[in-house]
């Protein structure tokens, strides 16, 4: 074989086929499943995409313009994107960069995200068979260099924030950086308001994600523009990846001693060090700050604060997504923890939480309120629940849902990375996203209906989540301690021993279940409830809320009949999970 | 007397592969007794069972009379452990580690101190006062280790190859340390692949294949007259006498 690796051909063929042997052994058991429903949810955007092919080049544009935007920015937030082959494994073959950059290149095509997006990118196809023959010619070479633009800008832009993620300076600026992209992106509609523009703008043909479509109309030139931004990419992505060396380098400095006299005072002081530490967790913290102000401050654009307090509460949701793998992320120094039953982890890492993040949320909202004069009860009847709140649930999630983690000291070089099952990592965030959000509910609603009472509810829930979630992670800890260290070990969910009644459903009913409980909220939520608000105050073509696209007569229908859907996908994996008769 | 370590009957099955296979082992007080196999006979997850970080599929591990996993507070008390390969705390530096885990076991803060300052001395790691664990080379990591399974003074170490990538100077330190540990009534459990340092060390060996106890007792009865390499090699090799060659190799 070693032969047969000089000739340059065999560089990306064989990486490609090592990266397929690698897949098949990957997806099993959870894996697989978090990879279907990321295939099948791609399979659905993917659908709609080629949708507005049909309907609408303006819009197929702006699709295209979502896609490049997810290929960019979703690596950077989950987990740094696909790294099956680490340019690591190839560092002792030495390959000339620009070749080991294109076999990565070849073998990046082959996964589920480049498969569904070229689904997506048939619409360039039908929009190139809808005008002519030669359009549709040139359709063919488009997709191929419009994918390669998309993984291309995916790599690069991962292998830049990896760079900038070395020093605490990049990390923070990172963070900030791509909490505001983010928030923006959330808040797309004041940009809209605020430039006057009703409709897709025309800037979304100009960007690299519209140059195929733009040479499928007929600007011819834009093919050779795409041709020439993979050559520059694929130049950027090589020369990027030979500054990849070694992993994130914390400066060596004087330490302060560790002043903690208790077990749990050594947890929290063990705790915050990592936090302060951990450029990884500065970049996290950063990027919930970031966006936590942003997405409250755009509307000032508008001339309107009405969002602007609830800039804490935002912050704190996020940033209990982005801890929703707290244990995972520490890898398997869990042993530790074996080791020593009589110390409550769960309780220094809740305190060590609220320390670092409480503060922050707690200037930010008061901050911000006061400058808006209010409204104080609502406001903070959010922050008292939802920090208590997030900091119970925060190490719950995190023994429930593990992801395993790469060990610290194992991460290559991408510091992102911190574990093999970025899929997970997301559908974990979502998950805490969503509860925490619930843990806030009720002390809201007692503010809206009757004022400063939301308050003592917010305190109430609050103090009680911290308990009663806490106690609850802190009893799973204990009887699943040996079994969560195995699964951070082999990065595989062990056979339990402590058989839950989950596990012994069939396995198809075990999918159907995850798929209902996973997938349940998205027509339940956005898609009903959500939709159906937009509705009733006239917000209509809005982003993504299909009622609100509807003609007048069926958007309530549509709206309802996916609130129905969702209820009905729960009550599904409810009977599915149900104890059975006997 | 109590032994301390009892293994009885551990089993732990992964898919089809039959690790460990119903291995029962006594290690009496006072002895130092050397676990050697092959890569993949079972060592680690035997001793991953048996102090409690693996949960096995059958068997019972009593620690000094605890059993480990009914009663894990007075068993993982009385023991010291060297996992191979897990990680640590990784942000703190060394002197932070042995103080977290030594609060963590309920140690006062002032002993915690002294037996820390004192660990990093002995083991060298003193120099290295700025650098955080995650930093550390591979021989630091097992020092840094060995200094966590010492830490509160157990009654009986459970030490997984901790000689593995140690310089030859930090490896004398450290057997100078366990002989210490032993005639001062100290008993430790050792894995190793390397004869030569069970031979040196230990009074007592157990010789695991396939997840089985292929051999056990002291030292001079497992090995006979000749040496415990010979005797390793005829007990777990390939039938055929497979020392192999490769000949494109040695031409």
């Amino acid at each position: 074989m070693a032969v047969a690796l000089t000739a340059p051909s065999t560089v990306p063929w064989t990486m490609a086929q090592m990266k397929v042997a690698m897949l098949r052994h990957a997806f099993h058991g959870r894996r697989a499943q978090t990879a279907g429903t990321g295939a099948a949810l791609g399979a659905l955007f993917a659908a709609g995409t080629i949708y507005l092919a049909f309907v609408d080049t303006d819009l197929l544009a702006a699709g295209y313009a979502v896609w490049l935007l997810g290929w960019m920015l979703g690596p950077v937030f989950m987990g740094g994107g696909d790294e099956t082959l680490r340019p690591e494994y190839f560092a002792l073959l030495g390959l000339p960069p620009r070749r080991l950059a294109a076999g990565l290149l070849v073998a990046a095509f082959v996964g589920v995200a480049p498969l569904v997006s070229l689904c997506a990118l048939l619409g360039l196809l039908v929009v190139g068979v809808r005008l002519g023959v030669a359009n549709a010619l040139v359709a063919v070479p488009a997709i191929v260099l419009q994918l390669a633009v998309f993984v291309l800008l995916s790599k690069v832009s991962v292998a830049l924030v990896g760079l900038a993620l070395r020093t605490r300076l990049g990390a923070i600026a990172s963070g900030l950086l791509n909490g505001a992209i983010l928030a923006a992106l959330g808040q797309i509609w004041v940009f809209f308001w605020a430039f006057g523009e009703t409709g897709v703008p025309d800037a979304v043909w100009y960007l690299p994600s519209g140059w195929g479509l733009l040479a499928v109309r007929g600007d011819w030139w834009a093919l050779a523009a795409l041709a020439a931004l993979v050559l520059l990419l694929q130049g950027a992505w090589a020369a990027l990846l030979t500054r990849r060396v070694g992993a994130t380098r914390p400066s060596a400095r004087s330490r302060r001693p560790i002043t903690a006299a208790t077990a749990n005072g050594a947890i929290v002081a063990k705790e915050l060090r990592t936090w302060s530490r951990d450029l990884v967790r500065n970049h996290q913290l950063m990027f919930a700050l970031s966006y936590g102000v942003c997405f409250a401050a755009s509307p000032l654009i508008l001339g309107w604060d009405g969002m602007l307090p609830y800039a804490g509460p935002i912050f704190i949701v996020m940033a209990a997504a982005m801890a929703s793998n707290l244990y995972g992320t520490d890898g398997t120094a869990l042993w530790l923890t074996l080791m020593t039953p009589g110390a409550s982890d769960v309780r220094g890492r809740q305190l060590a939480w609220l320390s670092a993040q409480a503060p922050v949320a707690v200037l930010l909202t008061v901050g911000f309120t006061a400058i808006t004069g209010g409204p104080w009860p609502l406001i903070l009847a959010l922050l008292a629940a939802l920090l208590g709140g997030a900091a119970g649930l925060v190490p719950l999630i995190s023994v429930y849902g593990l992801i395993p983690g790469t060990d610290p000291h194992r991460r290559a070089g991408n510091p992102l990375r911190t574990s093999e099952d970025d899929g997970g990592l997301t559908g974990l965030a979502y998950v805490a996203l969503a509860l925490v959000l619930v843990t806030g509910a009720p002390a809201a609603l007692v503010a809206i209906w009757y004022g400063w009472a939301g308050v003592a509810v917010g305190v109430v829930t609050g103090v009680l989540c911290y308990w009663g979630f806490g106690l609850l992670a802190a009893r799973r800890l204990r009887s699943h301690g040996p079994e969560l260290l195995q699964t951070m070990r082999t990065g595989r969910k062990p056979e339990t021993t402590v058989a839950s009644r989950f596990a012994q459903l069939p396995k198809g009913r075990q999918t159907l279940a995850w798929y209902c409980f996973g997938l349940g909220a998205i027509p339940l939520v956005p898609q009903g409830i959500v939709a159906a608000v937009f509705v009733a105050n006239g917000m209509l073509r809005h982003t993504w809320f299909l009622a609100t696209y509807m003609p007048p007569g069926l958007r309530y229908p549509v709206a309802a009949a996916f609130m129905v859907l969702g209820v009905a996908m729960y009550a599904t994996g409810v009977w599915i999970v149900k104890p059975g008769k006997s | 007397m109590t032994p301390a370590l009892d293994i009885s009957g551990l089993t732990k099955r992964f898919g089809d592969n039959l690790a460990v296979d119903a291995i029962d082992l006594s290690v009496p007080q006072g002895s130092f007794f050397g676990l050697v196999g092959q890569n993949g006979a079972g060592k680690t997850t035997t001793l991953s069972m048996a102090v409690g970080l693996l949960r096995p599929d059958g068997g019972s591990a009593r620690i000094f009379g605890a059993d480990v996993w009914s009663d894990p507070e007075q068993a993982k008390a009385a023991v010291g452990v060297l996992p191979d390969g897990l990680a640590m705390p990784e942000r703190l530096t060394g002197r932070e580690a042995l103080t977290f885990l030594g609060l963590l076991r309920g140690l006062s803060k002032d002993v915690v101190a002294r037996r820390a300052g004192e660990l990093l001395s002995v083991l060298e790691l003193d120099d290295a006062e700025k650098t955080l664990v995650i930093e550390y080379s591979t021989g630091m990591r097992k020092k840094i280790g060995l200094a966590t399974a010492l830490l509160h003074a157990p009654r009986l170490l459970v030490l997984d190859e901790p000689f593995e990538a140690v310089d030859p100077v930090s490896a004398a330190t450290i057997k100078t340390i366990l002989r210490g540990f032993v005639a001062g009534g100290g008993s430790i459990v050792l894995s190793s692949h390397v004869m030569a340092l069970v031979e040196q060390l230990c009074d007592r060996v157990a010789v695991i294949d396939k997840g089985r106890v292929a051999a056990v007792g002291t030292l001079d009865e497992v090995r006979g007259e000749r040496s415990l390499e010979d005797t390793f090699v005829e007990l777990v090799g390939d039938q055929d006498d497979g020392i192999k060659e490769l000949s494109w190799l040695s031409r």
